[in-house]
């Protein structure tokens, strides 16, 4: 059928993303391989040491430590974080809460401030004098009133400080979820006898299936980009001992601190194909459960 | 319509979008060729990137002065200290374009410095600053951490040597005169009956800021080299695992740990320390000449009741002074008129002008040494209950240890500061806290913080193959 365009209209529609993404996404994508390959000083100075980066890294303690960082981080994000939020989206859906709307609003409210505002108001809570030791000093006279949550308690920080922020976040990714489980099937279910915990593993579970799978994929992406969050509350480093140095963060300080941008590269490759994994593997679990 | 309007209609049929489809893409046509049409302010005269509001304040006078008297006009502009980073690494390293001239921090210096020595970004200043007879004139130490591998790339902005900084009312009113002290084991022997609940709150009360944090690091290393340790020597050699470093390290914890803790967790710059030394929980700190500018505008409850000394010293006729900071101006090679540039260099940082606001306005002395002798600086500075301030700090200034410039340093830093917290956490677990007990273990500590930052520097294949 003739649609009166000519054959090359839609190339020039999508000329303009091609040539941005060309520019901006494949190209500086491209040539980080070949930096990853590299070390340079300047552009006049470059010599290519082949596999040597990634021999490095991976003997690199530090990058070992900043992994292992990073996966306690997401597997706190994961266990702990969605669950949660599972639990208040549940909890805000049913019909016999009251004011639900509202705390909606208050459990999302913090997604909507800035990670280095919340960064600076945990650290200004975790110090010596903050606000948890002046309150745990209070409850109970045997705790230590100068307790260092920076330096004992460095990962937990950083999980309760991005548990305040996200999981309002996650529950709205929940809560629509759960807006869209068949009523029916929950009435067919408790027509058949079926309890609350039944019904929740057997007629929830598997319709909030997909959003949930969504979730966890962007969960797991989000802590392993974490940055900004750990960059402020630990003071611009990886906190004492680098208990809190995350990937991401080892990749700035490597590449712009340290002036390795060769090795930064080849530490961002690693992130990439990591996350690549993840993906895949929630894609198989995802589309084996919709199978079964 | 004109005819070339036509045009986009043979390309894209009229009734392919709607009207208000057709606005939007006029509206992103229009907008693009505006933007793209738009001239690009072209630069006059040389370009002059500062960090410091301080300084900028400081040299506007300077600058009016120059701009009204000689050509070509210099145009400051004040940039956060990140962004300057940002902007000379991406200049030195890409060749976008950089300012003539940066007042760069000493932590961001040796960044330029990780490739051979012809390809730093900033010119060579050496054999000008010899033939002119100002390497002479200034106070030699401060030209170190400008320095690589023999050749220098920066005018010294400072010297910043080190004291003790106390709490001369508490101090008095306990009877102990810390002028008296000479060494750091005098030090923690007076001052530890202070350790006690001072007032009152169920919470005992500590004397100094100093702990095994990030946030440290620059007092590591200045403990380091003033016990006459450090982490590179002066031709950037390293030397972390060494009986002075460990000695230090084994100290500082029996300081922060146990039955002889003195120390507490009261970092710069930081409010909840701040209230710490504002409330007396916290009687002394150390105290380079710049930092009596910044205690002076965010504690100005503090006035009268601080005062200065020489830093114990590790050892008896030890130093008794270190350094911590520092600023240079440099010139980019990128320049078009170096003569003009490196004119105004020496113009605003030899200026005895210069020199006095910025000892009146963040007391920082000068490193010109024949403006050493200047009466200002004995002036009595109320903060400081009447001390000149300024003198005292001139009398440390020879005696300021050399420091490196090594690109490695800040790593090695961030690798000494984990190796003490590690201490830390042994003695704590061993309930080993003198020092004698932990100089094995500190040993151990720095040698695996060695092993990491010689690594790093070997894997350098630029810095590998020069002497």
């Amino acid at each position: 059928m003739n649609s009166g365009y000519p054959k090359w209209a839609p190339y020039v529609f999508v000329t303009p993303f091609v040539a941005v993404f060309a520019v901006f996404m494949a190209y500086p994508m491209l040539y980080s391989v070949v930096l990853s390959l590299q070390q340079t000083f300047g552009p006049k100075r470059s010599q290519f040491v082949f596999l040597d980066n990634f021999s490095y890294l991976l003997t690199d303690p530090l990058f070992w430590k900043a992994m292992w960082n990073t996966f306690v981080f997401a597997a706190g994000s994961v266990f702990i974080q969605l669950p949660l939020s599972l639990g208040l989206a549940m909890l805000l859906n049913h019909p016999k809460v009251r004011g639900r709307i509202f705390f909606r609003l208050i459990f999302f409210a913090p997604a909507l401030v800035g990670t280095v505002f919340i960064a600076i108001m945990f650290g200004l809570m975790f110090s010596r004098d903050g606000l948890i030791n002046f309150t745990f000093h209070g409850l109970f006279a045997g705790f230590d009133p100068e307790f260092p949550w920076l330096e004992r308690f460095v990962m937990g920080s950083l999980i309760l400080a991005a548990l305040w922020q996200f999981v309002g976040f996650n529950m709205i990714y929940f809560l629509a979820a759960l807006q869209n489980v068949s009523k029916d099937l929950t009435e067919a279910a408790m027509v058949d006898g079926a309890g609350p915990w039944p019904r929740f593993l057997n007629v929830t579970i598997p319709a909030i299936r997909p959003v949930a799978s969504f979730v966890v994929l962007l969960s797991l992406i989000g802590s392993f980009q974490l940055f900004e969050l750990a960059w402020v509350l630990l003071n611009n480093s990886g906190g004492p001992n680098d208990q809190g140095l995350t990937v991401v963060m080892y990749l700035y300080q490597s590449g712009f601190i340290n002036g390795k941008l060769g090795y930064a590269s080849a530490i961002g490759w690693v992130l990439a194909v990591l996350l690549m994994c993840f993906a895949l593997i929630q894609h198989r679990v995802g589309r084996a459960g919709e199978e079964s | 319509m004109p005819r070339w309007f036509r045009l986009i209609f043979l390309l894209v049929p009229r009734e392919s979008l709607s009207v208000g489809g057709w606005i939007i893409c006029g509206l992103a046509l229009t907008s693009s060729i505006a933007v793209l049409s738009w001239p690009i302010p072209q630069h006059q005269g040389l370009e002059f990137w500062i960090f410091s509001k301080g300084h900028g304040d400081l040299y506007e006078t300077t600058l009016t002065q120059w701009n009204s008297e000689k050509d070509p006009k210099v145009d400051m502009s004040l940039l956060s200290n990140e962004a300057l980073r940002q902007r000379m690494l991406a200049s030195f390293l890409t060749d976008t374009p950089a300012a003539d001239l940066m007042e760069v921090e000493r932590n961001f210096v040796p960044q330029a410095f990780t490739g051979p020595i012809e390809d730093v970004g900033f010119v060579d200043l050496t054999d000008r600053l010899k033939q002119e007879g100002i390497y002479e004139q200034l106070n030699e130490p401060s030209f170190a951490p400008w320095t690589s591998r023999g050749r220098i790339f920066g005018l010294p902005h400072d010297v910043h040597p080190m004291m003790l900084v106390y709490r001369a009312d508490v101090f008095e009113a306990a009877g102990i005169d810390l002028t008296q002290v000479k060494t750091w084991d005098e030090f923690a022997r007076v001052v530890r009956p202070l350790v006690k609940d001072r007032n009152g709150d169920g919470i005992t009360d500590y004397v100094i800021g100093m702990w095994a944090t990030g946030a440290f690091r620059d007092h590591l290393e200045a403990l380091l080299l003033q016990a006459g340790g450090a982490l590179f020597d002066e031709h950037d050699q390293m030397q972390i695992n060494t009986e002075v470093n460990a000695h230090v390290l084994a100290t500082l914890v029996s300081w922060m740990v146990g039955p002889d803790r003195i120390a507490v967790d009261a970092p710069e710059f930081d409010a909840p320390a701040n209230k710490m030394r504002l409330d007396g929980r916290v009687i002394a700190a150390l105290m380079p000449d710049w930092l009596g500018g910044v205690w002076q505008m965010d504690m100005p409850g503090l006035s009268g009741k601080v005062k200065v000394m020489p830093m114990p010293a590790w050892e008896p006729g030890g130093r008794r002074t270190s350094v911590w900071g520092g600023t240079m101006l440099g010139i980019a090679k990128t320049t078009e008129d170096l003569e003009s540039t490196w004119a105004f260099a020496k113009h605003l940082y030899l200026s005895e002008e210069v020199a006095e606001g910025l000892y009146r306005s963040n007391m920082i002395i000068s490193p010109v040494k024949s403006f050493w002798d200047r009466p200002f600086y004995d002036e009595p500075v109320v903060y400081f209950s009447g001390q000149p301030y300024g003198r005292l700090y001139i009398e440390l200034a020879p005696d300021v240890p050399i420091r490196t410039s090594s690109p490695f340093n800040t790593y090695a830093k961030d690798r000494v500061a984990n190796a003490l917290f590690r201490l830390k956490e042994y003695a704590l677990e061993t309930k080993q806290y003198s020092p004698d007990e932990l100089m094995d273990e500190a040993h151990r500590q720095l040698e695996a913080a060695e092993r990491l930052v010689r690594r790093q520097v070997e894997q350098n294949v630029f810095l590998r193959s020069e002497p």
